[in-house]
């Protein structure tokens, strides 16, 4: 070696012994902030579609949060004047159901179940099929044969009558079992397609690498297998969570599921069969629920648009204004070359 | 021809009248993106009736978007310029610019057709081949029995079974075998013109000289003129009447074959000449060119070639020198170059001086029992070790075929054995299907072998990793490291490089901190030629050139200090420049970290320059077997095996005399199933001297007797029953004779 590195005088070649200098602490956490929280938070606002989902969704925490910490009054009959209408009185900004409930603290007042709801039921359908897809892709042989034919028998079961039989059994009135019973084999699906990303991904040569040096299986599969599929497992986060409300809507529309109190299906139900599609009066009362529905179905997926952005190491150098990516344009050089 | 009347004066008219009887005629051709990005300027180029037109250009230089402009198919949305006249055979010249759309469809294969580079991609997998063929007849409203007749016809030309292939699905063929389809569907409706655009990049050496060879057939039975464009010099050169450089957008040269090899006068040319690796040149002459070709948004305002040009001058700063003749009275060779004298006379081109080295150097060393001692008679325990190893692969079975059928079984490695010792190099060289990565990778422990056994200083890897074996299962698994071929996907794309190379340090050293580990990384970087390292540490994969991201692959396999690491076609991707340097500095490492390479390749002269400058070997697999190995100058001036000798042959060189020089010395193009090996030798289907004896017995290994290594094939024992037998079919008495069939 004729050309000494300058780190080198320091005493430390990539071939000395070891030596016991740890990395500070705080180097650590400051390391991990930019990576885990900053660049990814840059990248996501970057996009007007990710902006207005964000935006969205923080609508509705905010709501919960009022909720939660007790802001706006709980909903109750006969507390204001029946069939207001939207801004006609600005204490009861939506207006009011036919026994006198205001509509936004009805909305409000089951925000957070629903969210948990959501959050439970995408949660446990994408954690449940990415573990079971990157598990049965990458070690494949028989682990692959036995747990493709156990998801083989849960999408063969017809989604909706088990989830209503398993409604009527378990009764479930906690939004996190709620949210599972749910989107209880939502999971098979995911999981296959999860399989066949894996599949093309433990081929490749980095894995195969990774192999060589002795890296356990679960490192390779968090390093090298898992942040290959992120982007495709968070829109199907998201695609799961708007399968959860839709699905609890319906369920608590048709009657099926048990409710105590009130929430968005069971509004939409009430306004429903009180005649809200035929009269004029009671039409705010069948929007209101609509609405909120929508709209959070709509932030979901605007947020899922710009997941596939955060995990694209391409759109991360150049967001977040380190040296431009000059290879984009030599990319194809590597293939063919003089 | 009517335009030599305007002749002199402006540069592209002489160089018009230097053609005779053009076939194409490119004027002022331009093709602009966007306005302003020319990604081809200016061109002026004739092209002769009945002639092969080699082009060679760098990726990136605008030689696919020639191809494009013949046949005016530039994709959207570039725009093209300029005036291109096509002159039919009989009737008057055809402005393409100008022709409808109709007039387009039915001129591109009727009389221009093209050939692309890959063949997968250019047949629909669900049709047959056959299909193919008719509907390209049916679309061009033509009799189709004819036209079958006439396909037939070529196929058969081309080596191949034409009734075997019309009925087969794209997928049932071997890439030589789609690729050769796929040129006689191209000239199925009889055309003009051919043109190729790296029509053959994708398949191995020899594939790609037997394909040349029959195209050269072709083009005298059919009178075809062909413009042939590829990246790779060599090749071309054996092939082509007339060369032309394209850099950086322009034609930079042009000219005869032997005019453009023996004499260039741009040094880019020379330069390139230079750089291409080369069975016959000396070895420490070979030069990278420094720097790489312009993109098309920042081409330089004088001379293209400028920046990277050792011979630069003021003028060539300001000027873009024209398309000019070279000499006064030579008007077919033309150059853009303000200094062509200059260029011939600095920039010497190395493998003039190569023959008479070789003259002086006789075919077989005193030097080759160094060689000998290291590899054969080391008594020590051998770093890795395989006994009679074989690999094959039982394909799957559906549940009902288990019981009515024999699983297919491939058999990619047979019989080998075959030791590697202490900081020893070993090149596996073969055609591609011949095992070399799957012995490569059992070799390094990542392939479990059907029968036989591996063993690692004296240790069965296998057994180790299932538990029961003195040397631990980890530190085997350390030892033995992989450098893939591929630069774009051996790097994880979402971790950066820091992240990549502190997974080895992990394993080598698990219990130091970021500090030092960053530091160690930063010392390797730099040894490898990355600076600064501080930066590239912290980049993604894709922020990376390919000859980078391979350096940063070695890095990765170095640092885990291992014993034994596996390039496996590790250059073959990157930059004919950089490969020279990226060998040179896996030479110098594995010095300097004492570790053992095995070099897998299918590329002889590459082969051939790491095993000679590592002082190693090359073993030449054939069928999932060693055919031969010994030392590189051995194999390269005497070579033993007839299927050295092929290989030998594939692999262009640069000598003007032995160029063109006929037929592959084999009687069969295509490799035979390894799903049903030949019996006997296994090389006596393609073999020019088999005979009887060949088809009963299987040939061992065995030493040769007055050189080093090892061959496998009877003729190397002189009281063997091969010499007493007759030859088979085609076969001939001496490999000298064989001209082919």
């Amino acid at each position: 070696m004729s050309t000494e590195p300058d780190s080198a005088a320091e005493g430390i070649d990539w071939r000395s012994e070891s030596s016991n200098v740890e990395m500070s602490r705080r180097d650590q956490l400051s390391e991990l902030y930019e990576q885990k929280i900053r660049v990814p938070a840059v990248v996501a606002w970057s996009d007007d579609r990710t902006r207005l989902g964000i935006l969205i969704l923080s609508v509705y925490l905010f709501m919960a949060l009022v909720d939660v910490l007790g802001l706006w009054r709980d909903p109750s009959p006969n507390q204001a004047d029946r069939f207001l209408r939207p801004f006609e009185n600005m204490q009861y900004p939506l207006g009011t159901t036919n026994s006198g409930v205001d509509l936004l603290a009805l909305i409000i007042d089951s925000t957070p179940f629903i969210l948990l709801m959501v959050l439970a039921g995408g949660v446990w359908a994408t954690t449940l099929a990415v573990a079971v897809g990157t598990l049965s892709g990458y070690k494949g042989g028989t682990v692959d044969t036995v747990i493709t034919t156990i998801s083989d028998f849960f999408m063969a079961i017809p989604g909706l009558p088990l989830v209503i039989v398993l409604a009527i059994a378990l009764s479930p009135e906690n939004p996190i079992l709620l949210g599972v019973v749910l989107t209880i084999n939502y999971w098979a699906g995911l999981g296959r397609s999860i399989r066949s990303q894996v599949l093309s991904i433990r081929e490749a040569s980095y894995v195969e690498a990774s192999r060589t040096m002795g890296t356990s299986t679960p490192r390779i599969i968090i390093k090298d297998v898992l942040p290959n599929i992120m982007p495709y497992v968070m829109v199907n986060f998201v695609l799961a969570a708007r399968y959860t409300i839709f699905a609890a809507v319906g369920l608590y529309f048709i009657g099926v599921l048990p409710y105590s109190g009130q929430n968005w299906g069971v509004t939409l139900s009430n306004a429903y069969y009180q005649g809200g599609l035929f009269s004029m009066q009671a039409l705010h009362w069948l929007l209101v629920p609509i609405i909120a529905i929508v709209g959070l179905a709509f932030g979901l997926i605007l947020l899922s648009q710009g997941m596939d952005r955060i995990f694209n190491p391409r759109v991360r150098t150049r967001l977040t204004g380190e040296s431009e990516s000059v290879t984009e344009d030599t990319d194809a050089s590597t293939t063919e070359m003089i | 021809m009517a335009t030599d009347s305007s002749s002199s004066v402006s540069d592209h008219v002489v160089s018009r009248g230097t053609v005779e009887d053009p076939i194409f005629e490119i004027t002022d051709t331009s093709v602009t993106y966007d306005g302003e990005t020319r990604v081809l300027e200016d061109v002026n180029v004739s092209i002769d009736r009945h002639e092969i037109l080699g082009i060679v250009g760098e990726s990136g230089s605008g030689k696919s978007m020639f191809a494009s402009a013949l046949l005016d198919a530039i994709p959207d949305p570039g725009v093209l310029t300029g005036d291109i006249r096509y002159h039919p055979p009989d009737g008057p010249p055809v402005d393409l610019l100008g022709l409808t759309d109709e007039e387009l469809r039915q001129f591109r294969w009727e009389e221009v057709s093209m050939v692309f580079q890959g063949a997968m991609s250019s047949f629909n997998p669900t049709m047959k081949i056959g299909a193919h063929f008719e509907e390209t007849l049916k679309a061009h409203d033509k009799r189709v029995s004819e036209g079958l007749e006439f396909a037939r016809e070529l196929l058969e030309n081309l080596y191949l079974e034409p009734e075997r292939v019309l009925d087969s699905y794209p997928h049932e063929l071997s890439g030589g075998m789609q690729q050769r389809a796929l040129i006689a569907l191209s000239m199925v409706l009889d055309p003009e013109v051919l043109v190729m655009d790296e029509p053959t990049a994708a398949l191995d050496l020899l594939m790609q000289r037997s394909i040349l060879t029959l195209l050269d057939r072709l083009q005298r039975k059919y009178d075809l003129t062909i413009v042939f464009i590829t990246h790779d010099l060599p090749l071309v050169a054996s092939l082509a009447d007339r060369m032309a450089i394209i850099y950086a957008f322009q034609f930079a040269e042009i000219g005869p074959r032997d005019e453009i090899i023996g004499n260039a006068a741009h040094p880019y040319t020379r330069a390139l000449l230079n750089a291409t690796p080369n069975v016959d040149a000396p070895l420490d002459e070979m030069q990278p060119i420094e720097g790489e070709g312009p993109a098309p948004v920042s081409v330089p305002s004088g001379c293209r070639f400028e920046p990277r040009c050792p011979l630069a001058t003021e003028e060539c700063r300001t000027t873009d020198p024209p398309l000019a003749a070279v000499d006064r009275d030579r008007t077919t060779h033309r150059s853009a170059c303000h200094h062509p004298a200059t260029a011939r006379e600095e920039i010497q081109l190395n493998f003039d001086e190569a023959n008479d080295e070789l003259e002086s150097a006789s075919p077989v060393e005193p030097s080759e029992p160094a060689v000998e001692t290291r590899a054969e008679q080391t008594s020590e325990t051998p770093l890795l070790s395989l006994d009679d190893v074989a690999v094959h692969f039982t394909e799957e079975q559906g549940l009902t075929e288990r019981f009515t059928k024999d699983p297919t079984v491939v058999r990619a490695v047979d019989g080998v054995s075959l030791d590697i010792h202490e900081q020893d190099l070993v090149c596996l060289l073969g055609e591609s299907g011949c095992g070399k990565t799957t012995l490569g990778k059992t070799l390094i422990g990542l392939q479990r072998p059907t029968d036989g056994s591996i063993e690692y200083r004296g240790q069965d890897i296998w057994e180790a990793k299932d538990g029961d074996g003195e040397i631990p299962y980890d530190e085997i698994r350390s030892a033995l490291q992989i450098i893939h071929q591929d630069p774009g996907s051996a790097l994880n794309p979402n971790r950066r490089i820091a992240d990549i190379l502190s997974e080895s340090l992990r394993h080598t050293h698990p219990n130091i901190g970021r500090n030092e580990r960053r530091r160690r990384m930063h010392s390797l970087l730099e040894r490898i030629g990355m600076a600064p390292a501080e930066e590239f540490l912290d980049r993604y994969p894709h922020q990376l050139s390919g000859g980078e991201k391979q350096r940063v692959a070695l890095a990765r396999a170095l640092l885990m200090n291992p014993d034994a690491i596996l390039a496996d076609e590790a250059i073959s991707a990157v930059d004919v420049s950089l490969r020279i340097e990226i060998m040179d500095l896996m030479l110098e490492l594995q010095s300097e970290f004492e570790t053992s390479f095995l070099f897998v390749s299918h590329d002889l002269s590459n082969a051939r320059y790491f095993a000679e400058h590592g002082d190693g070997r090359i073993a030449v697999m054939y069928l999932g077997e060693i055919v031969e190995i010994g030392s590189a100058e051995r194999l390269i001036h005497d070579p033993r095996h007839p299927y050295t000798e092929v290989l030998r042959w594939a692999t262009p060189d640069l000598e003007l005399d032995s160029m063109g020089a006929g037929d592959p010395p084999l009687r069969e193009v295509d490799v035979p199933d390894p799903i049903d090996p030949p019996s006997g030798c296994r090389f006596h289907t393609r073999c020019p001297v088999a005979r009887e004896a060949c088809r009963e017995q299987h040939p061992d290994l065995r030493r040769i007797d007055d050189g080093d290594g090892r061959v496998a094939c009877f003729r190397e024992d002189p009281n063997h029953e091969y010499w007493d037998s007759e030859p088979v079919d085609g076969a001939v008495e001496q490999p000298e004779e064989f001209t082919g069939n």
